[in-house]
């Protein structure tokens, strides 16, 4: 119990000092349990269509209206996290475990001898025309190339964002590898490959992880981006994206929250994401790890007991 | 001079890089579902009129070969031709990449207009109110979905206030065009002095140019108040100011130092929205090049994206080269 | 036996006025755990015009805290908790940054270490020297580089017209340092404070290096703080030598009074470290204390380490008493010479 209260201090102590991370972490927090709980607390379902009640305003009954087909869009907007959140989370981890593993390859074996530098040289350089892609374009052509289907959606993230972790990783492998204890490891006897990922891994990880959450908001964007245009998740499942694409017309005619609310709650889960990849970003980042870490103490001192008597010291 | 072997240089990679990209794109796009024979027949199509479609189009060779022959006609400015315009591929591009690239480039200076003032305000006074601002409007823009923002953006101006122009495209159907010299139609009626069509086109202009400014100016904000703190926080600003150098001349300093990093991010963000505009161009109806690459995709028209995709590699890799001469022209330590 | 080697040169005129003067001065940085750490504590240090003072301490001591700390500007995240610094009748601390900007560079001025790490990469260093004369003086662009380039001839740089073109990467380490030389030293200030300005150089152009500040310094009747971590150089340099040791002044004394007879044990210590005479270093370098048990608020902060130390070393601070005329050392037990 003590745990949790101290638990809870630290976070009461962060949300004075930095009050958009934990802005950030409850908004996620929140998208990931609508989805989770949506069977439970959703008034309607999600699919279902009721003809007589469509594109009502919203009301009590239905909190966020209805729309042309005339189903219920709240219950339709916090179903939706769990496709969107799914396939973000999903294609980004892909996309972030496969490019990070090439890139730390890559970036290892950049000099040294032969075959395996030419063949690192030869995946940048694959890297580079892939980037050189219109990233929409792309990834609607994957998606059609393979079938529109939520697995295909997810393979497109992946592939789009892959490039991303892989020249990260090969980045933070380059200036690693020069250091001495990998050198010391190498010398000891370790394998290549054990070295990699015994030493050269975690210490790379930091940027990279600071990476993955905002890039799982992006990824929430191309997926709503893709139902937008027909190329993503197939209506009727709920999808934000598919939502405002329904609402388009409707938005003209003045009928505005078939597609309002779920880009309402597109725009806060994203932002929610960036937030939660800031603060990352920032116990990663040794100068503003020192910043948090002095605003912190500043905090704390006047909120331990017995803080008066040492700031008491402390000024002339 | 040693720019100009640089740029010989650049231009000679060009090639082999643009090849890849064509290399990849055609067997790509080619991997997609779908008998162009069969879609441009329709279903009452019978079996021989499709094979007789089929091997006049060329699709009986195999990949490679097809490939070979792209190339060839490539080499004669032949993009091929699509099907559901029934126009050579490099007309269609032709008209429709300078409304794209008008519809970018006036976006993005509005981008910069917003972002590059507001990072810096945000740089200067960390703890002011306009700091707070800019620092919402740089997380929360880039967690706008650009399609979203120009549906609110017609609600509001179009739907509520009737201030812009209903959301079909380019002009209104009633007034003519001006005759197309660039293919923009701002500078094209400012050339024929055209008066009515330069403010239909600038009317319309000013929705969807102001949803990419607005969400665009998100990742310039915060590169430039990123790059400015660290600027202002780095040795050589703490050096001048120890010297006694007046705080207005630090900041000049460590502006010029900054520029190379907020040059970047335009630039790759100007790569980006050639292809990355389509969702706006889809919305207002605006008849750009990346529309309609989509549309070749949904639709199984294979040429229009390959040539699509050419065109904005082609963009990319200028833009990009641009940007490196620019870097040389800043930083004496690059080229040493 | 530590001899001078070098004779003395005549004395100079010692008016009794003070050209800088710290009192009680106190720097801290903030921790994450409680009390703040305390890197300058309560200093007490004066300046004469035309002094050299040399400050000797190892890394961590506090030199470039206070060194900085004197121009109001002290290394983040630290800040001035106390104290003052007068220097032309007022309190340093006390003005306003707009009127300090102007003292800064002009009267006052800081010649840094690692200098490459220091000058703005994209401009030219003719002009970087250029602007300060240009802000400081008021001169107009053509006087500035004229003086820019009388300063490259003063600190003497080879090839100064071509060189007043050059970037800070195209220059040597010591020819970088000659370049923040002349950009301390372009208005004539009254007041130089050298940090460290000689580390990393190869030694025989430290040696240039010093005599060059030591003339410059002279020639314009300036008076210079000079820190070192190296003892030995300041032999033949300067005035009076102070050591400073975690954040306080440990000795200070004329320098032929500092050499032939310190009294602290911790400056005895430093003296033998550099000797040439082994018997000696053995005789008094004792390895570092792993933890800190003294209190330094209380305490003397060297009793850790010290090998004349007692217990009342630990409870009560030794105040800096005077051992003999204008030597004073910080010590219950001073080291006796005979």
């Amino acid at each position: 119990m003590s745990k949790v209260l101290s638990f809870l201090r630290i976070v009461g102590r962060i949300a004075r000092v930095r009050p958009r991370f934990v802005v950030g972490y409850v908004i996620v927090l929140v998208a990931i349990l609508a989805g989770l709980l949506a069977p439970a607390i959703a008034p309607y379902s999600p699919i279902e269509a009721d003809p007589t009640q469509f594109l009502e305003p919203p009301s009590w009954k239905h909190l966020f209206g209805t729309d042309a087909v005339g189903m219920d869009i709240f219950s339709r907007t916090i179903y939706a996290p769990r496709i969107d959140l799914t396939i973000a989370v999903v294609g980004t981890l892909l996309s972030a475990v496969a490019g990070s593993f090439i890139g730390a390859l890559v970036g290892y074996y950049s000099t040294g001898r032969g075959v395996r530098v030419w063949a690192s040289y030869a995946v940048m350089r694959a890297a580079d025309v892939l980037q050189a892609f219109p990233v929409f374009v792309f990834a609607i052509a994957l998606v059609a190339s393979l079938g529109q289907s939520i697995q295909t959606v997810v393979l497109a993230i992946a592939f789009v964002n892959a490039p991303i972790y892989l020249r990260l990783m090969r980045a933070q492998v380059m200036s690693i590898r020069e250091m001495r204890y990998v050198e010391a490891s190498l010398v000891a006897g370790l394998s290549d490959l054990r070295t990699i990922m015994r030493h050269i891994v975690p210490n790379a990880m930091g940027p990279v992880l600071a990476q993955l959450s905002i890039n799982v908001g992006w990824a929430i964007l191309l997926t709503a981006g893709l139902s937008f245009i027909g190329a993503g998740v197939r209506a009727p499942t709920p999808e934000w994206g598919s939502m405002i694409a329904m609402g388009f017309q409707n938005v003209v005619t003045g009928q505005w929250w078939p597609s309002v609310f779920p880009g309402l709650a597109l725009a806060i889960t994203v932002f929610g994401f960036s937030l939660v990849g800031l603060s990352i970003e920032v116990v990663a980042d040794p100068v503003k790890r020192r910043a948090l870490v002095r605003d912190l103490a500043r905090v704390s001192l006047c909120a331990a007991p017995g803080a008066a008597s040492l700031s008491a010291k402390s000024t002339p | 001079m040693t720019i100009l072997p640089y740029i010989g240089r650049r231009l000679l990679f060009i090639a082999p890089q643009l090849l890849g990209i064509v290399l990849v794109s055609f067997f790509l796009v080619k991997s997609i579902p779908g008998d162009p024979a069969v879609l441009m027949l329709g279903p009452t199509a019978t079996p021989e009129a499709i094979a007789s479609l089929r091997s006049k189009l060329g699709l009986d060779h195999s990949l490679p070969v097809q490939f070979w022959i792209y190339l060839k006609d490539l080499a004669h400015g032949d993009l091929g031709t699509s099907w559901q315009t029934t126009r050579p591929v490099l007309e269609d591009l032709v008209q429709r990449f300078p409304a794209t690239l008008e519809l970018v480039t006036l976006g993005l200076l509005v981008a910069v207009l917003i972002g590059v003032p507001l990072g810096l305000a945000s740089a200067f006074r960390e703890k002011g109110i306009i700091a707070r601002i800019a620092d919402f409007y740089g997380l929360g823009a880039g967690a706008l979905p650009d399609f979203w923002l120009a549906l609110v953006l017609i609600f509001v101006f179009y739907t509520l206030l009737q201030w812009a122009p209903a959301p079909l495209g380019r002009i209104d159907l009633a007034v003519i065009p001006p005759p197309p010299v660039t293919g923009m139609l701002t500078i094209d009626s400012l050339l024929a002095a055209d008066w009515d069509a330069f403010r239909s086109a600038a009317a319309h202009l000013v929705l969807p140019v102001l949803t990419l400014g607005l969400v665009n100016a998100g990742p310039i904000l915060k590169m430039t108040q990123s790059t400015m703190e660290k600027m202002l926080q780095s040795d050589f600003s703490r050096y001048e100011v120890l010297c006694g150098i007046p705080h207005r001349l630090v900041v000049r300093h460590a502006l010029r130092n900054a520029l190379p990093s907020v040059v970047t991010i335009i630039s790759v963000l100007y790569g980006f929205l050639i292809g990355g505009a389509v969702l706006v161009e889809i919305v207002f109806s605006w008849g750009g090049a990346g529309q309609y690459a989509v549309q070749g995709v949904l639709n199984s028209d294979l040429y229009p994206v390959l040539g699509f995709v050419l065109f904005s590699a082609i963009f990319s890799l200028f833009v990009y080269l641009m940007v490196d001469l620019i870097y040389l022209a800043i930083d004496p330590r690059i080229g040493h | 036996m530590l001899t001078v080697t070098h004779s003395f040169e005549a004395e100079r005129p010692r008016p009794a006025a003070v050209a800088l003067g710290i009192e009680r001065l106190r720097v801290e940085f903030p921790t994450v755990a409680g009390a703040p750490k305390v890197a300058v504590r309560d200093l007490d240090l004066s300046i004469r015009p035309g002094e050299i003072l040399s400050l000797v301490g190892e890394s961590g001591a506090g030199k470039t805290t206070l060194a900085r700390s004197i121009l109001n500007l002290p290394p983040s995240p630290g800040r001035v908790a106390a104290g003052s610094v007068r220097f032309g009748g007022v309190d340093l601390l006390q003005l306003a940054e707009r009127e300090l900007q102007r003292i800064r560079g002009r009267d006052l001025s800081m010649v840094v270490p690692n200098p490459r790490g220091e000058l703005n990469p994209l401009l030219p260093v003719g002009d970087q020297i250029a602007t300060i004369a240009r802000v400081h003086l008021g001169k107009d662009k053509k006087t500035a580089r004229a003086m820019a380039l009388d300063m490259l001839r003063a600190v003497q740089i080879p090839d100064p017209e071509r060189r007043m073109k050059a970037y800070p990467h195209e220059l040597s380490g010591g020819m970088a340092q000659r370049v923040v030389i002349a950009m301390a030293l372009v208005c004539s200030p009254k007041f130089i404070i050298s940090d460290d300005a000689t580390s990393g150089l190869d030694v025989t152009v430290q040696a240039q290096i010093l005599d060059l500040l030591r003339r410059l310094a002279i020639e314009r009747h300036s008076a210079m703080l000079f820190i070192t971590r190296d003892v030995g150089i300041t032999a033949h340099f300067c005035d009076r030598v102070a050591v400073i040791y975690d954040g306080e002044i440990m000795e200070i004394a004329p320098r032929e009074s500092f050499f032939l007879a310190p009294r602290h044990p911790y400056t005895v210590m430093l003296l033998a470290a550099f000797s040439h005479n082994p018997r000696l270093r053995r005789g008094w370098t004792v390895s570092e204390a792993q933890r800190r048990t003294v209190d330094a608020a209380v305490g003397c902060a060297y009793a850790d380490r010290c090998p004349r130390a007692q217990a009342v070393c630990r409870r009560v601070k030794p105040p800096l008493g005077e051992l003999a005329p204008g030597h004073f050392a910080r010590c219950h037990f001073p080291v006796e010479r005979s």
